[in-house]
């Protein structure tokens, strides 16, 4: 049985090399979406004529690409610190890389040269039944691109499942669980093997459902009499949707466990705390889905009401686990702000914050007049763009300035940051004030009464987006020149 | 419903944003020599305060079934029956008495819609998902006569954001 010392190693320079080029990827790939974003809200403000149908052509590959983005930079942040603890192989990292390109190139093939425009859930059967606004093809595409990257991910996940099995002997061993029930005094696994074990466990299934239903939409294409029933359709790509990403938020904030202790000079212990939350959202996370569900109230009532007390149960070890723990490893730490650390520590508020509209709408009385507002566009960009994105963000930067903090924060990079903090912000609060007023997510064309909000929100998100280009910038250039 | 909400929204991000403040203000100085009050002391407190308020939150919202037909009804509710279609929706009756309760059994033709139900100031009063294969329903009881819009809440391709119909409610 192999020892659960937790003595960190150091990367090899290919694997380092393999973790810059995926951060510099997902970078301008979350830059790209965000300019998709931008011209959505300049569409709905009147601001930029956008055609129907190119503005859903926009909201699909906005939504997957971001979807996808937050997937990469999050499998990268898990490999890259994993690779401190377990063997992890080089070659399986390419390829997922390389499943990763493929999918990118299917599914954007898909969208914009095939019009596929069936919105990143591909809700079972709007992709086959497009009213001749697409051919089967490109929804073939789009589904072919998903599989790729979804084998991708299984195989990277197989990899770290075999590092973590051979370092600690079983996934019960990884996730501290002989600390956390039986009393074992033996170290525990570090935050990284812990958060990557529940992130392997979880997107594992969700994969295999997203494929499940991925595989019956592309068969039922060609094939009507070949279908499935609707509700079971929803329930898999929910379940899928929900689990994958909020894993790329999980994978994340490994760098957070990581990064900052070098920031405070405390390391961030993984004590029974910490392993009972991350055992809590193992389950949870699964079993929250039925959030997404409703308002269909064919559902079986045991999940609906599954679906509202999880949500909140769900709260509790982002509050009280991770939040609380960075709040007192930051307190009177002698802590000397960069620019990396800024950005690691804005996510975890993001997220925290995130969720607190999230969880509001996870009440069924709630829900029924605020689902499918822009209310949920609201609550997970809170959580996404300022929480799990602005982490990626922060991990890039702190590579870039040679895995160690920066001598100073200086004035290009703090303007930067309060521009993403406050077009972010401006982004998600008008978003928010939207769903308050009923105004539903998904429509290309708004109605007079909400443009001027509308208006209000594109600034914020050309100021978000501006931000963001500071900032990437920022991080290929000092890469280069770091080669 | 919807006010409160962003109310509470705000004041709980604000809360938590003067938390994150109050923090950070302190957290370039060095630690205090010899302070020996536990930093984990709030943790349980905060946790059971947390635990307190969800199953208040629950209970609350959950008593009573927020799919059922509401306590202040009497008698069947009358059935409006609803069908979605890529684009456009089948309302039968589209005319329909203020201050009775009603019932609207909601389905699709083809893939999933939204049946959202707005009042004049378009403010959304309720919301079921139209599904192929199934029939939604969800009770609403109009209290104000006048002319009420039906849009569609859930993704469905191109004329998504022009599915839209009336209802008119009176005496």
């Amino acid at each position: 049985m192999a020892d659960a010392a937790t003595i960190p190693r150091k990367i090899s320079p290919s694997a380092a090399v393999a973790v810059r080029l995926t951060m510099a990827l997902a970078a301008l790939v979350l830059l790209l979406m965000m300019v998709l974003g931008l011209a959505m809200r300049l569409a709905q403000s009147n601001w930029v004529d956008l055609a129907p149908d190119l503005f859903y052509q926009v909201m699909t590959a906005h939504g997957v690409g971001m979807v996808g983005a937050a997937g990469l930079a999050g499998a990268a942040i898990m490999w890259f610190f994993l690779n401190r603890y377990v063997e992890l192989r080089v070659g399986v990292y390419y390829l997922f890389l390389a499943f990763f390109l493929v999918g990118v190139m299917l599914i954007l093939g898909g969208t914009f040269l095939g019009g596929f425009a069936g919105a990143w859930t591909f809700l079972f059967p709007l992709p086959a039944m497009s009213g001749g606004v697409w051919n089967p093809g490109a929804s073939l595409a789009f589904f072919i691109g998903l599989l790729c990257v979804g084998v991708g991910f299984l195989v990277l996940y197989l990899d770290a499942g075999l590092g973590i099995v051979s370092r600690y002997g079983s996934l019960a061993r990884a996730l501290g669980w002989p600390q956390l029930f039986a009393g074992s005094q033996q170290e525990a696994p570090s935050p990284t093997v812990v958060a990557s074990t529940v992130v392997l466990i979880v997107n594992t299934l969700s994969i295999v459902a997203g494929a499940i239903i991925l595989v019956i939409s592309s068969v039922n294409l060609y094939v009507p009499a070949f279908g499935i029933d609707a509700l079971l359709a929803k329930n898999l790509i929910y379940f899928f949707g929900h689990v994958f990403i909020n894993t790329t938020i999980y994978m994340a904030v490994i760098a957070v466990y990581e990064i900052i202790p070098a920031y405070t000079g405390r390391a961030w212990k993984s004590n029974k705390v910490f392993l009972a939350g991350w055992t809590a959202t193992l389950l949870l996370v699964l079993a929250v889905y039925p959030h997404h569900l409703f308002q269909d109230m064919v559902m079986p009532a045991w999940m609906l009401v599954m679906g509202q007390i999880l949500s909140y149960v769900a709260g509790i070890p982002v509050i009280v686990v991770t939040t609380y723990a960075l709040l007192v490893y930051l307190h009177r730490s002698g802590i000397r702000w960069d620019l990396a650390s800024a950005l690691l520590v804005l996510g975890i508020f993001g997220w925290v914050a995130g969720i607190i509209p999230a969880i509001i709408d996870g009440t069924i009385s709630v829900n029924k007049v605020m689902h499918n507002t822009l209310w949920v566009p609201g609550h997970f960009h809170f959580y996404l763009l300022l929480g799990m994105v602005a982490i990626a963000f922060g991990f890039s930067i702190w590579l870039a300035q040679g895995e160690k903090p920066a001598q100073s924060f200086v004035p290009v990079q703090k303007i930067a940051f309060l521009g993403y903090l406050i077009g972010g912000l401006g982004l998600v609060a008008t978003f928010l004030y939207a769903g308050m007023i009923s105004v539903p997510r998904r429509w290309a064309v708004h109605l007079p009464e909400w443009v001027a909000q509308d208006q209000l929100g594109s600034i914020f998100a050309a100021v978000a987006v501006l931000a963001t280009a500071m900032i990437v910038l920022n991080y290929l250039v000092r890469v280069a020149r770091a080669k | 419903m919807q006010d409160a909400v962003g109310i509470i929204t705000l004041v709980l991000v604000t809360l938590l944003a003067i938390v994150f403040l109050m923090v950070l203000r302190r957290a370039s100085a060095p630690a205090v020599a010899g302070a020996t009050a536990d930093p984990g002391r709030f943790r349980a407190p905060l946790f059971w305060l947390l635990v307190v308020v969800g199953i208040g939150v629950s209970y609350g919202t959950l008593v009573e079934w927020p799919y059922g037909p509401g306590p202040a009804t009497s008698g069947e509710p009358m059935t409006v029956t609803v069908t979605g279609s890529i684009w456009s929706w089948e309302i039968n009756p589209t005319k329909l008495p203020v201050g009775k309760p009603i019932v609207f059994a909601v389905t699709s033709s083809d893939v999933n819609h939204g049946f959202g139900i707005y009042d004049p100031d378009l403010k959304m009063l309720t919301q079921v998902q139209a599904m192929p294969g199934y029939i939604n329903k969800v009770y609403y009881t109009f209290s104000k006569a006048g002319n009420y819009k039906i849009v569609c809440l859930e993704y469905c391709g191109l004329g998504h954001h022009v599915m839209a119909a009336d209802l008119t409610v009176g005496p």
